[in-house]
């Protein structure tokens, strides 16, 4: 894991410990979940009709490691390839990136092939990947075989999981293990700017939004 | 039927309401749901048929329903006077603006749209478009995706392949193979959908077709490959943003919500979702009577009335607040739509009412509803991997707007500011704002909070005014271009440049009287001069506001990377701010060296 605590810490915030935030970007066929795991990790709900996302949603969450509490400003994109055009303004300078497919759509998992190769070639070099294997309680209809999806991840680095936002399945976990591996040190700084991605915050203006984590 | 019977089916219907009565409410009974009151559809549906998770309150508007009533005779016999009221529409414009009485929306959204006429000069062609869709349409798939998922929530939409539903995938999937080059784009659903409320399917379907393909709307150019329109009009936004509203601009900007994150939906959707729904009808009333200058206007007009708002927000509040809060808004609608019309007013005097019309990259290329069979390639819906040239332009665009901003706000970071200003207080940011129309200068005059008040507009203009008559301290300018030759970012906004179609602004740094403030009040010590900052080759032609061209990325500058060129820009006619003096038209001040080295 990367190191902690070496990056700048307020002397009286130590008992709130550090808060990094982090730009996390949902890309992903259409109708494979995204804003449903979206919903689910943040407000933990499931819409059975959730809407279809046009251009693209904003939504915050935090969850705690340790003495690091991590805060994603997610990215939901629009899966409709029209929109394609539009994404790297949503990935540009994002830390981590979950890419959805429907395990019981196999066209669904070849795009997001195509997704991690994009982001291999223009996101942040340190973007961390997490492939999320979404609609798990549809295993019945399962197209995608679980072997394959790991084994593609594992030649490309990239967590991976599957996931069900209906049952909310593996939902917190995937967020969880792409915090743990995102660096929490200053020195590493994506593609960003000053205003794009992953900052350190001063905690005491940060502790409201640190309030629903795990205490 | 004879007596006898009669009186047998008296006697057997007494018995059934008996036993319905003897039997009250225990298990078994048959009661209708519409006659129980725990048929909760009553109480949860809204007057516009939205099903909601709670009882909705009684809302006391019995008056309302008495003006509505009232209205309806009004509307109807201008219904009659259609021909007049459409040659001079000052009333019918001002009833527009009141609100289209609910029940007469879909006659009258009908009537602006011209259907009528439409239909009668395509008898026919729907039909065949649709059975053309059912065969071949290549958007099946996405259309089925989004129609299982748009307006659930409405009584209309809420059964899975109910009517609506039907209609809501027939007019859609004709439409896919009546305009090609569209087929079918995100966003579409929502507003075919908002149709079927008022119309029927015939009918949504060449309303569709008029809301894309009329000059007056023309929402072909947002919803082809690449967006061009979109861009367009974030642009607009941006110019509009920064003459009227730099103070809020400059907010969002600096946490990180740029007009590209938060007007897709706005204008793809002329607001459904994004204002509470009954006055998502009230914008669309005016959106079909006035055309696509109520896009623009509307936005500007929701973010000066929820300015104090969001000035007090950070990221993750104000985009809450844009995608959540505003559709809840409690706000009076007659108040919104009253101040649209102001703010449509005050925009047309600034000349910046409407971006222009489409420009032909945004308008249809191929004929209409001719049957082309789709490639394998769109049969079996496979993806190009590769972004078109069209696709590569919208997204340079996107993240150049994105880079201009952050590299604006670094800027600002690093000039020089009064100790302990910050972005609320009384400051006056200096340095060169040598980005495209996305940036210009008008925020850096915002030392004052008050300044994004249209009202204050006045005492802006004569900040301007002053300015050319003033001793300009040209050393203070030298300071000021030396603090930001240390800035790397520079090359890249010196190509930008000739994109721009807005002057620029320098507002030297402050000089010690200025720092005092002076809320409202315009200070002779405050230069303004626009600077066009443009690489030296070719020369900038002078554009017209619609006719920008395709925005492209900079690339470095290979010779001259150093200096600065500032000259007065008499070439933006458009935009330039005239200079006027005790009611004289004063010549704009010429630099005559228009170089000056940073090194």
């Amino acid at each position: 894991m990367a190191n902690r605590g070496g990056a700048a810490q307020r002397p009286n915030s130590q008992t709130q410990g550090k808060i990094c935030q982090f730009k996390l970007v949902l890309l992903g066929e259409s109708a494979v979940g995204k804003s449903s795991l979206v919903l689910r990790f943040v407000k933990g709900q499931f819409h059975e009709y959730q809407e279809s996302t046009i251009g693209a949603a904003f939504l915050t969450q935090t969850v705690c490691l340790e003495d690091t509490t991590v805060k994603f400003e997610i990215w939901d994109t629009a899966g409709q390839e029209r929109y394609h055009s539009l994404a790297p303004m949503y990935y540009r300078g994002a830390q981590a990136a979950i890419i959805v497919y429907d395990i019981t759509n196999m066209d669904s998992f070849g795009r997001a092939k195509v997704w991690v190769k994009e982001l291999q070639r223009q996101a942040s070099p340190n973007i961390v990947i997490a492939l999320a294997g979404n609609k798990a309680d549809l295993a019945n209809s399962r197209a995608v075989e679980c072997d394959e999806a790991q084994a593609y991840a594992d030649e490309n680095g990239l967590l991976f999981m599957e996931t069900s936002a209906k049952t909310a399945k593996n939902v917190n976990e995937i967020f969880l293990a792409i915090a743990k591996k995102l660096p929490k040190n200053e020195q590493v700084s994506g593609a960003g700017s000053a205003n794009q991605g992953r900052r350190l915050v001063e905690s005491d203006s940060s502790a409201k939004t640190a309030g629903n984590c795990c205490k | 039927m004879n007596e006898e019977e009669l009186l047998i089916r008296a006697a057997e219907e007494r018995a059934i309401i008996v036993n319905k009565y003897a039997h009250g409410r225990e298990e078994g009974a048959q009661i209708d749901p519409w006659e129980d009151p725990q048929f909760e559809i009553y109480h949860v549906t809204d007057r516009y048929g939205f099903i909601h998770d709670e009882r909705i309150a009684q809302r006391n508007d019995k008056k309302q329903i008495q003006v509505e009533m009232e209205r309806e005779k009004k509307w109807l016999k201008m219904a009659k006077e259609w021909d007049h009221h459409k040659r001079s529409p000052e009333k019918l414009r001002r009833r527009v603006y009141k609100g289209i009485p609910d029940s007469l929306r879909g006659t009258f959204w009908s009537r602006l749209l011209n259907l009528e006429t439409i239909k009668q000069e395509q008898k026919g062609k729907y039909e065949e478009m649709r059975a053309i869709a059912w065969k071949w349409s290549p958007d099946i798939r996405q259309i089925d995706l989004d129609v299982n998922r748009t307006y659930r929530d409405h009584v209309m939409f809420r059964e899975r392949y109910g009517l609506k539903q039907q209609a809501l995938f027939n007019i859609l999937s004709a439409y896919s193979v009546y305009n090609r080059e569209i087929g079918y784009c995100q966003g579409m659903s929502q507003i075919a959908a908002l149709l079927l409320m008022y119309m029927n399917e015939e009918d949504a379907f060449w309303a569709l077709s008029a809301l894309i393909c009329d000059k007056k709307y023309c929402m072909h150019g947002f919803y082809i490959q690449g967006f061009p329109k979109l861009v367009r009009y974030q642009d607009h936004h941006d110019k509009i943003m920064n003459k009227f509203l730099p103070k809020l601009k400059k907010h969002l900007d600096r946490h990180g919500v740029d007009t590209g994150i938060y007007t897709l939906k706005w204008f793809f959707q002329c607001y459904l979702d994004r204002v509470p729904f009954r006055l998502a009808l009230r914008i669309w009333d005016a959106y079909l009577l006035d055309g696509e200058r109520v896009l623009i206007a509307v936005g500007y007009n929701l973010l000066k009335l929820h300015r104090q708002q969001l000035m007090r927000l950070g990221m993750d509040d104000i985009l809450t607040y844009l995608q959540i809060r505003m559709e809840r808004s409690e706000m009076d609608d007659d108040i919104v739509m009253e101040s649209l019309q102001r703010c449509m007013e005050e925009l047309k005097k600034a000349k910046l009412h409407y971006p222009g019309p489409s420009p032909p990259d945004e308008l249809p290329k191929m004929p209409f509803g001719t049957f082309t069979e789709p490639t394998f390639e769109q049969k079996v819906g496979r993806r190009t991997s590769e972004l078109t040239a069209l696709e590569r332009v919208a997204t340079e665009s996107v993240v150049l707007r994105r880079q201009q901003t952050e590299e604006q706000l670094e800027m600002d970071q690093l000039s020089p500011r009064p100790p302990g200003a910050t972005s609320n207080g009384h400051h006056r940011l200096s340095h060169i704002s040598g980005s495209d129309g996305g940036n210009l200068g008008g925020s850096k005059f915002s030392f004052d909070p008050s300044i994004d008040d249209a009202s204050s507009l006045v005492s802006r203009r004569s900040l301007a005014d002053t300015s050319v008559t003033s001793t300009a301290d040209l050393s203070v300018f030298s300071s000021v271009t030396r603090s930001h030759a240390q800035d790397n970012s520079l090359d890249t906004h010196s190509n930008v440049s000739d994109e721009s179609s807005g002057p620029r602004a320098i507002t030297p740094t402050a000089t010690p009287r200025a720092l005092t403030p002076q809320p409202s009040a315009p200070s002779p010590d405050v230069v303004r001069i626009y600077v066009p900052y443009s690489s030296p080759s070719p020369p900038s032609p002078c554009r017209q506001n619609g006719d920008l061209p395709p925005r492209s990325l900079p690339c470095p500058l290979t010779s001259d990377q150093n200096k600065l060129i500032i000259k007065v820009d008499n070439n933006s006619q458009e935009e330039q701010t005239p200079i006027v003096e005790h009611g004289h038209l004063v010549k704009p001040f010429q630099l005559n060296s228009p170089e000056i080295d940073l090194k």
